[in-house]
Parts: C-alpha cells; sequence; structure tokens
C-alpha cells in the first residue's frame, strides 16, 4: 500500500491511496467516501489546500475523535517528505493488536491464585449441578467450577435476555384497534367508527446505563458481571456501559461479543484499575460532569454494580448520587455483599449512597442477577 | 440569489444574513449543496446548527421544511397518514352514485384523502429543491433511523395504496444530533459530518454583533467574555451562543451601556437556566464586580 502522496503518480490515484491510508488508521472509509473525495476534486476544492483539506474532513470523519485524527493523518500523508522517511520503512500499520490470553482472564481476577487440586474431573454437569451453582457465591468459586459457571452463566444471560425481548413484542401488539371502545364512541356519529381507539400504547424503551465497578475488592465478581451487562445489552436498545475503580472508563462500544477479552486486557493494562482503593464518589462526578448532560436525558434507568467500599470522601458520593437520581428514572444497584449473612450497608460509601438508591439488591451468586430481569421487564 | 460556487462565496453570502461562519463550515456546506448528500450536524446545543437551516433556506430562496424528531416519533407522523375521517366520509358521500367498487377505492386513496408530513412533503416540492431540516436525529428510535436510510439515500417514498413517489428535485438534507447517543454507522455513511464547537472570543463577539448591531462595544466585550468563563465551569447546563444573545438582548433592553453588580444578577436568568448554576456563579463573580 502506498503510505504517502509523493509514492503516486497522479492526484486522483492519490486522493485513493489516501482514502486507504486513513482506512488503515480505523477511518470507515469506503468506495463510496472515496469517490465523493475524487467529485470533490471535479468542483474545484483542490486548488486550496484548507478548503480540500476541509472537504475531505466533512466526506471521512464521522464523530470529534475521528476529526482529530483526520488532522494528524492529513498531515502525515500529504507533507512527509520523502527524505525523512528512509528508517521508517519497515513499520507496519499503527493498529495493535491484542495479544489474547487464553483464559487469562480468571487467572487475572484471582481464581487462578488458589492452585486448584485436580482431585476429580467434575466433567459431567447435571440439573443439581447447575441449581448448586447458581446459588454459590462468586467469590467462592474453585478453578474447575469457574469455568463451568461462565458457561452455564452465558446460557441463562442469553435466555433472559431472550424473554426481555420476547415480552417487548407481545406488549406490542397491544396496540391493535380497540373494537369496543371505538363502536361505543361511535353510537354519538350514527354509528361511523369516526375516531379510533387503541388498546394499549406501545411500552416506552428502556434507556440502561450500567456503572460497573472493577476494583481490587470487586475482583472475583467483575468478569462475571462484565458477561451479564453484555447479555442486557441486547435486550436494551440504548445501554451504556461504563466501568470505574479510580477513574471511569466508557466500553459502551466495546462491548461485543468477540471484544470482551480485549475489554478485559484493557482494563487489566492499566494496573490502577483493578485492585486497588476505588474512589466511587470522584468516578460518578467524573461522570455526571462528562457524560450527565449527554446521557441523563429522558431519564433513564441506571444500574451500578458495585460493593460501596469507597476510599474517597462520602460526602461527594452522597452529592453526587443525588445528582444522578434527579436525571434516572430508577437508580438500581447491586451489591455482592449483600447476598453475604448479617451484612449492613455500613461501609462509609455505601451509606451515603443509600438514600439516592431505589432498589437495593444483591449480586452475590447467578441467581441474584438472573431475579433482575423482573425488575427490568417491569419498570 | 447569488453564486455560491467556492466556499468563501458562502462564507460572504451567509454574513449578508447574519450568520458567522468560517470556512471549513462553509465546504461542508459547499459539499451540501454539490456532492447533494445530507449533511449531518453535531455539536453542543445552542450553537446555531438548527439555526443555519433556516439561513440556508433563505439564501436559497426556497422552503425550509422542519422534522423535529422525538422518542416514538413513527412513519405515521414523519412521512403520511390517510385522512381516516375524511375518508369516511368520502364513501358516505359516494353511496349514492354508480362507481364501481375499484373507482370508488381508487377515490379514497388519492392525493386528497392524504396527509403529508414533513418528509412526504420534501420529497413532492414542484418547483425548486426544498432545505429539509431534521432537528435532533438522536432523540428518534434506531427504527426510524432505518428507514431515514432509504429516503435519504434514493429520494423515494413508497406508499402501497398509491405507489413509489420519487422527488423531483432533491432536496437539501440537514440532521443535526445532540450526541445523546450514538446514530448508527450506516446512517452517517450516508451523510456527510461536521462538528460545530462554541465559537471563541472574537467570533462569539462577532456573531452577537452582527445580531445586535447597536451594541456597545465595551459591554459586549464583557458579556461575551463571562459567557466563555462560564462554559469553562463546570456547570450543570453550559450556555450556547444563542444564550448569549438573549442576554445581550436583555442587558440592552434594560438600558445597560456596561456590565455592573446590578445588571449582573438581574439578568443572569436569561443565560443560565438552572439554580445550582447561578448560585455559583453569584458567588464567584458578584464580588468582585
Amino acid at each position: 500500500m502506498k503510505q504517502q502522496a509523493f509514492q503516486t503518480n497522479s492526484i486522483a490515484e492519490s486522493v485513493v491511496a489516501f482514502g486507504q491510508y486513513v482506512r488503515s488508521h480505523g477511518l470507515n472509509v469506503g468506495i463510496q467516501e472515496t469517490q465523493d473525495a475524487l467529485r470533490c476534486l471535479k468542483e474545484g476544492l483542490i486548488s486550496d489546500k484548507n478548503s480540500f483539506r476541509y472537504a475531505l474532513k466533512t466526506i471521512f470523519c464521522t464523530t470529534p475523535e475521528e476529526r482529530e485524527l483526520f488532522e494528524k493523518l492529513f498531515l502525515r500523508y500529504w507533507d512527509t517528505n520523502p527524505v525523512d522517511m528512509q528508517e521508517k520503512k519497515n513499520k507496519t500499520s499503527v493498529q495493535g493488536s491484542f495479544n489474547k490470553k487464553a483464559s487469562a482472564s480468571l487467572v487475572m481476577l484471582g481464581f487462578g491464585k488458589t492452585a486448584a487440586p485436580e482431585d476429580e474431573g467434575r466433567n459431567v454437569s447435571g440439573a443439581n449441578e447447575t441449581e448448586r451453582l447458581k446459588r454459590t457465591d462468586l467469590s467462592k468459586l474453585n478453578e474447575m467450577d469457574a469455568a463451568l459457571l461462565e458457561e452455564i452463566a452465558m446460557k441463562l444471560f442469553m435466555q433472559m435476555a431472550l424473554r426481555l425481548r420476547r415480552r417487548m413484542k407481545e406488549d406490542r401488539n397491544k396496540g391493535q384497534i380497540s373494537l369496543r371502545r371505538t363502536i361505543r364512541r361511535s353510537i354519538g356519529y350514527g354509528g361511523e367508527p369516526i375516531e379510533l381507539f387503541r388498546r394499549a400504547q406501545k411500552p416506552k424503551k428502556q434507556r440502561l446505563i450500567v456503572l460497573l465497578d472493577v476494583s481490587g475488592s470487586m475482583d472475583k465478581y467483575s468478569y462475571l458481571l462484565l458477561r451479564f451487562i453484555y447479555a442486557l445489552r441486547t435486550y436494551f436498545r440504548q445501554l451504556e456501559a461504563f466501568v470505574f475503580s479510580t477513574s471511569l472508563i466508557r466500553i459502551t462500544k466495546a462491548l461485543q461479543p468477540n471484544q470482551l477479552d480485549v475489554v478485559l486486557a484493557t482494563i487489566s493494562e492499566q494496573a490502577d484499575n483493578w485492585s486497588s482503593g476505588t474512589r466511587i464518589g470522584e468516578c460518578f462526578a467524573a461522570f455526571n460532569n462528562k457524560y450527565g448532560k449527554l446521557l441523563l436525558n429522558g431519564s433513564p434507568s441506571i444500574l451500578i454494580l458495585s460493593d460501596g467500599l469507597d476510599t474517597g470522601d462520602p460526602a461527594l458520593l452522597e452529592r453526587e448520587m443525588i445528582k444522578m437520581h434527579k436525571r434516572a428514572r430508577k437508580i438500581i444497584w447491586m451489591n455482592p455483599l449483600k447476598g453475604m449473612k448479617g451484612y449492613a450497608p455500613e461501609a462509609r460509601g455505601m451509606k451515603a449512597a443509600l438514600p439516592a438508591i431505589d432498589d437495593f439488591r444483591s449480586a452475590h451468586n447467578l441467581e441474584s442477577l438472573l431475579d433482575l430481569e423482573n425488575i427490568l421487564a417491569n419498570a | 440569489m447569488q453564486t455560491l460556487n467556492s466556499p468563501s462565496e458562502i462564507v460572504e453570502a451567509l454574513e449578508k444574513h447574519q450568520y458567522v461562519a468560517d470556512e471549513e463550515f462553509a465546504t461542508a456546506l459547499f459539499l451540501l449543496l454539490k456532492l447533494q448528500k445530507p449533511l449531518l450536524l453535531e455539536g453542543p446545543p445552542g450553537v446555531g446548527k438548527t439555526e443555519i437551516a433556516l439561513v440556508l433556506s433563505q439564501l436559497l430562496e426556497t422552503r425550509l421544511i422542519r422534522l423535529q424528531c422525538y422518542e416514538g416519533l413513527d412513519i405515521n407522523a414523519a412521512v403520511y397518514e390517510w385522512n381516516y375521517q375524511k375518508q369516511l366520509l368520502g364513501i358516505k358521500l359516494q353511496e349514492g352514485t354508480n362507481l364501481s367498487v375499484e373507482e370508488k377505492e381508487h377515490h379514497i386513496f388519492s392525493h386528497e384523502y392524504l396527509l403529508m408530513r414533513p418528509l412526504l412533503q420534501s420529497i413532492m416540492e414542484e418547483s425548486k429543491a426544498p432545505v429539509l431540516l431534521i432537528d435532533e436525529i438522536d432523540r428518534s428510535d434506531e427504527e426510524f433511523e432505518a428507514f431515514l436510510l432509504e429516503l435519504l439515500s434514493v429520494f423515494q417514498i413508497t406508499i402501497p395504496e398509491l405507489g413509489t413517489i420519487k422527488a423531483k428535485y432533491k432536496p437539501y438534507v440537514i440532521l443535526t444530533s445532540n450526541r445523546t447517543r450514538e446514530l448508527s454507522d450506516a446512517l452517517k455513511r450516508r451523510c456527510l459530518y461536521h462538528w460545530i464547537d462554541y465559537p471563541d472570543l472574537e467570533k462569539e463577539m462577532l456573531i452577537v454583533k452582527k445580531r445586535l448591531p447597536g451594541i456597545e462595544q465595551l459591554l459586549l466585550q464583557q458579556i461575551v467574555r463571562h459567557v466563555q468563563d462560564f462554559r469553562q465551569r463546570k456547570l450543570e447546563k453550559t450556555p450556547g451562543v444563542s444564550e448569549t444573545i438573549d442576554w445581550a438582548e436583555s442587558l440592552m433592553a434594560l438600558g445597560y451601556r456596561d456590565m455592573n453588580a446590578k445588571a449582573f444578577v438581574q439578568t443572569l436568568g436569561t443565560v443560565l437556566k438552572s439554580v445550582d448554576d447561578i448560585n455559583q456563579v453569584k458567588k464567584d463573580f458578584v464580588a468582585p464586580l
């Protein structure tokens, strides 16, 4: 592939090659866009460098982030002098690929630390096994069970998502004409059904925002919860997901079937995220400031998955929770610790957040997660 | 109407209509006109996304057709709907005539009984390409977005009872979005894209000056400085350019020639729209003034 403008022979060719060049750097540029770019040449926009740049930018970019990237690529492509290029020859494209470590995620999550005694090969799992695992606290699993549980969980999560979708469809059919009311009303018009009545309004589609705690204390739960969020995504048309511990990261875009490992790898690369003190208040403040105005529109539901062990200022957390609560339809907080016998929300952070929570639930085993189905369906 | 054969001519023409645009934005508009592709505008609220559609329609001396999107917007409200009540009346009126069933059916499913909504209107324009503004597309549902795909690529609408209607003049489409959600890639690929950000100090002063030619230079500078300062803060609602203009207008209406503490407090409500914001700003600003 031609990497710079000077390697091409005609202006049309360099525009086409530029299209390829930006595509290799992650911009979504196809044949259509390249064609449009060539049409720009015809319109005479090439005469001025700036308007040429602006025109290509308008055609090639679709987000503010891409626009920033484009500026860099444009310079690199059109302004590179052949003389500076000698040593860069054998560098390939910038797009790095994550080297996937098979089942490394589990090790990272602390499952691997307990050297698994391979006493009995528990390969066969009957119905009872499933039931047992569903109720087992996620933090008390051994490695063998963890793999099995992951499999079961994935299956159950998907079933849950499917049930939720079906429920929506059935409701939607209720929007048919209500003959009874229509005929009743038509009497006043001499038997002509002038006004039509519908039986039920379409249920409002929910928007859900998920905030997942990935700090050290949540280690053993985070991985499964992330899977859980992924399953939810298939039901909600608008699901925004974030992970937080000391800082907040938006992972909405990464929630794709083959990318869960990448998400985990990315998060774990930022070592201060996994296994370190949580500053929930600050993360929520960051959420409110950066995304609040955009996402907390039209009162979505918010689902927070965290143990509430906060090392920050509880007053800040309380303030931010109230802010969120004002603009959300409902805040559901799922706390894995709540499943423990004798647990009371005594931790400073949890106590501070409690007044702004509509539904406080446990999330320590599979069953408790699956319970969420009913809440979401009726919300 | 003047000629619009280059981005710089568009800048000039827009200026005559009191709209300040930079070269980059003008290039995007130029492409909208030349390539006849829809233009997707994104940016914070109140930076003139909607306004540009209005100005463009004035510039081209054509009609502006506006579709405001909202959650639950459906085909009935956006494209067309049969006037059911009128159809019933039509059937009643035909009862005495000797028309065949086919003729009757043909009659009640004719244009006369069609309620045209904005999208259908935009492609049925007879004399000149209109400007079609699809406002806040991010608020609509994904189904509607998918429906738009057909319209935006081939500019035709199919009504089962009437057949396919093809646009005689392709409308100039401007879509706006506040990014409350990410739009689908398919839609984005059919559009040109431009991001409008808050203007810098000089540009914003220019904009206000254009709108309010009678404003005192000192007052103008003070107002715009303050607004630029507000935007740096973590406010619940960041003021846009339209708020700046409102503020300047109300200060002028009250007869102030420069900013003082009284004027500031009196009119703060025109630029900040939340109690918390107002209190926060009052605390920091009024004391030094």
